[in-house]
């Protein structure tokens, strides 16, 4: 087996993604499920409005946290496969040259599945924990008197049975597909070349060049840089608007969720982009390049997807909100007036670019570290 | 001039701690070719490194023109490197997402050289200057890795077998190459090698083994 159990530990960005999914989708789907049940019992037109709000409620938020967080899931198995495949080629080449199948070596890749598992089963069992809460919350008025928690098995068979499987079978596709490549480039780490070759001299300067080539080699970590920024943006927006919309208790969740998949994100991105141009960096430290000249070349390219990132993120926090309190809420009697909130924007804002740069310069910093001798040896 | 005295470097811990440089003591005037020679093992990569300042050593002195080596920060050995050195590897180490005239611009923009193209010219890339290093043969690929070298101007070039990794052929070419450009640019070049035929073009041979230098050869052709 190529993959082992214990590089699943490295998985964990997914175990967490799916954590979050899986935790805010079971709190609002079983809700959704208890809901309905209790459907037949609302006498009065207050609690039949309420009642209708509510299912809308469980719906947006599972389609638009649970579906947005399941595609970044896809996205960072299918990068952490690609990851995989390249920083393991030669042994995936060895395999290969001395006669393993494509599919035979793919199969190990199967394990993966195995941290989409753990997160579903974590983000499963913590939704149960938070569910008496949340009910509470959510039926703070007594408008439905019936209503209580019941386990719902087909739940936990689509949250967490089948994100399972399916995650497995992707991640051994993908690895078909990823290993569709001569032998020989996996033996010897062949990188495809890229972008165009003009037969102009080019006015880049090197550290330039070198920024746009880092980012035309991970184009997918510039989504995670991205989502992070999102996530930050959007969640911790959220979170301070949620206080009056909903309750403290909503408003910390989605705070905590943003946070932990904002800097999780980040994380995976950063070490992985530091890790994958070690053998660069140490290269432009041996001719002479300070850390600071290798953080512009290998970091600062995704600058503008951060901030971009926080961008939309401003702009989608505020467009849900619009959405839930124009459209899901209307008619509902005691709901606040929502505005787009400025002076949490920009202190969200500052808050952000103390973070992310300060993230930045301490990585640039790490770059020190990275030892010239071991690198040059192997 | 480099001026090395006394220069020990140890590694391992506890039993299987083991003296890889012992006492090594030489001198090398500017604008010498020295070659170290040595079995596997003897030391001499290790010796190249430590002078080179890719690590440190555990005793002794190195000395650049009256700047010994272990005495500068981080920062200061950072500058003493863009300044003076540069570097040629077995394996080459090409940034293999950028093409020939990006890896060589690596070494120019750090002397702010605006000439570069006439290194990869010297190597015999001109046509080649816009492939990838994936596109190239090994021994493109080296020729590659000295004109970037050597676009930095450097005052000192360390080479570290760099024609381990090629056939007999090419690895004569290549260093026709480098000894061509040292002999017109008049840099120092320090080349570690186990290739005894190399040897016969340097100025002077330092045999290496066990860690210590075991003869000095002049060269007088």
């Amino acid at each position: 087996m190529i993959v082992s159990i214990k590089d699943i530990v490295k998985l964990f960005g997914i175990s967490i993604m799916t954590c979050c999914a899986v935790t805010v989708c079971n709190l609002f789907l079983n809700y959704y499920l208890d809901l309905t049940a209790i459907a037949d019992l609302n006498d009065n037109p207050y609690s039949q409005m309420f009642y209708d709000a509510q299912i809308m409620t469980a719906k947006v938020v599972c389609a638009v946290s649970g579906g947005c967080l399941a595609i970044t899931t896809v996205v960072m198995l299918f990068f952490y496969i690609k990851h995989y495949i390249d920083s393991h080629s030669k042994e995936i080449g060895i395999l290969k040259a001395l006669g393993y199948s494509d599919f035979k070596i793919a199969k190990g890749f199967s394990v993966f599945g195995l941290s989409v598992f753990i997160g579903c089963m974590i983000g499963y069992l913590l939704s149960f924990v938070l569910m008496p809460q949340f009910y509470e919350l959510q039926n703070e008025d007594g408008y439905l008197l019936e209503l209580s928690i019941h386990f719902h098995w087909i739940l936990f068979v689509l949250l967490v049975i089948l994100p399972t499987v399916v995650f497995a079978v992707i991640a051994v596709c993908n690895s078909l597909l990823k290993l569709r490549q001569p032998c020989v480039n996996l033996l010897k780490g062949i990188v495809k070349a890229r972008g165009k070759s003009k037969n102009i001299r080019d006015k880049k300067t090197f550290v330039a060049e070198m920024r746009s080539s880092v980012l035309r080699s991970r184009k997918t970590l510039v989504f995670f840089i991205a989502f992070s920024s999102f996530c930050f943006s959007a969640m911790i927006q959220m979170s301070a608007s949620m206080k009056d919309l909903s309750s403290e208790m909503m408003g910390l969740m989605i705070l905590i969720i943003g946070i932990v998949l904002a800097f999780t994100t980040l994380y995976i991105a950063v070490t992985t982009v530091i890790r994958s141009n070690q053998k660069n960096i140490a290269m432009m430290r041996v001719f002479g390049y300070d850390s600071a000249d290798c953080k512009r070349s290998v970091l600062d390219g995704y600058r503008p997807a951060a901030y971009i990132g926080f961008v939309i993120g401003s702009v989608y926090q505020y467009a849900l909100l619009r959405i839930m309190v124009d459209i899901v809420f209307a008619g509902v009697e005691g709901v606040p007036e929502y505005e787009f909130d400025f002076p949490v924007c920009f202190i969200t804002l500052a808050v952000f670019i103390v973070v992310y740069e300060g993230i930045m310069f301490a990585y640039g910093q790490s770059m020190k570290r990275i030892p010239l001798k071991q690198i040059m040896s192997e | 001039m480099i001026e090395i005295k006394d220069l020990t470097k140890y590694y391992g811990k506890g039993e299987s701690r083991f003296k890889a440089l012992d006492g090594v003591s030489v001198r090398i005037e500017d604008g010498e070719f020295i070659v170290i020679l040595g079995a596997s093992g003897s030391g001499k990569s290790t010796f190249l490194n430590v002078i080179s300042g890719l690590e440190p050593s555990d005793g002794g002195t190195v000395d650049y023109d009256s700047r010994q080596l272990d005495k500068l920060s981080e920062k200061e050995l950072t500058k003493f490197r863009r300044d003076n050195t540069a570097y040629i590897f077995q394996q080459y180490y090409l940034l293999p997402h950028l093409n020939v005239e990006k890896n060589v611009r690596m070494g120019a923009d750090l002397d702010n050289n605006k000439d570069y193209l006439k290194f990869i010219e010297a190597v015999g890339l001109s046509e080649k200057r816009k492939k990838f290093p994936a596109e190239l043969s090994g021994g493109e690929q080296q020729r590659v890795a000295i004109a970037r070298a050597l676009a930095k101007n450097p005052k000192v070039l360390f080479l570290d077998e760099p024609t381990g990794a090629l056939d007999e052929k090419t690895g004569r070419q290549v260093l026709d190459y480098i000894i061509k450009l040292q002999q017109e640019q008049g840099f120092t070049m320090i080349m570690v090698t186990h290739n005894g035929n190399i040897a016969e073009t340097a100025d002077r041979i330092i045999k290496m083994n066990s860690g210590k230098i075991v003869s000095v050869t002049e060269n007088s052709a």
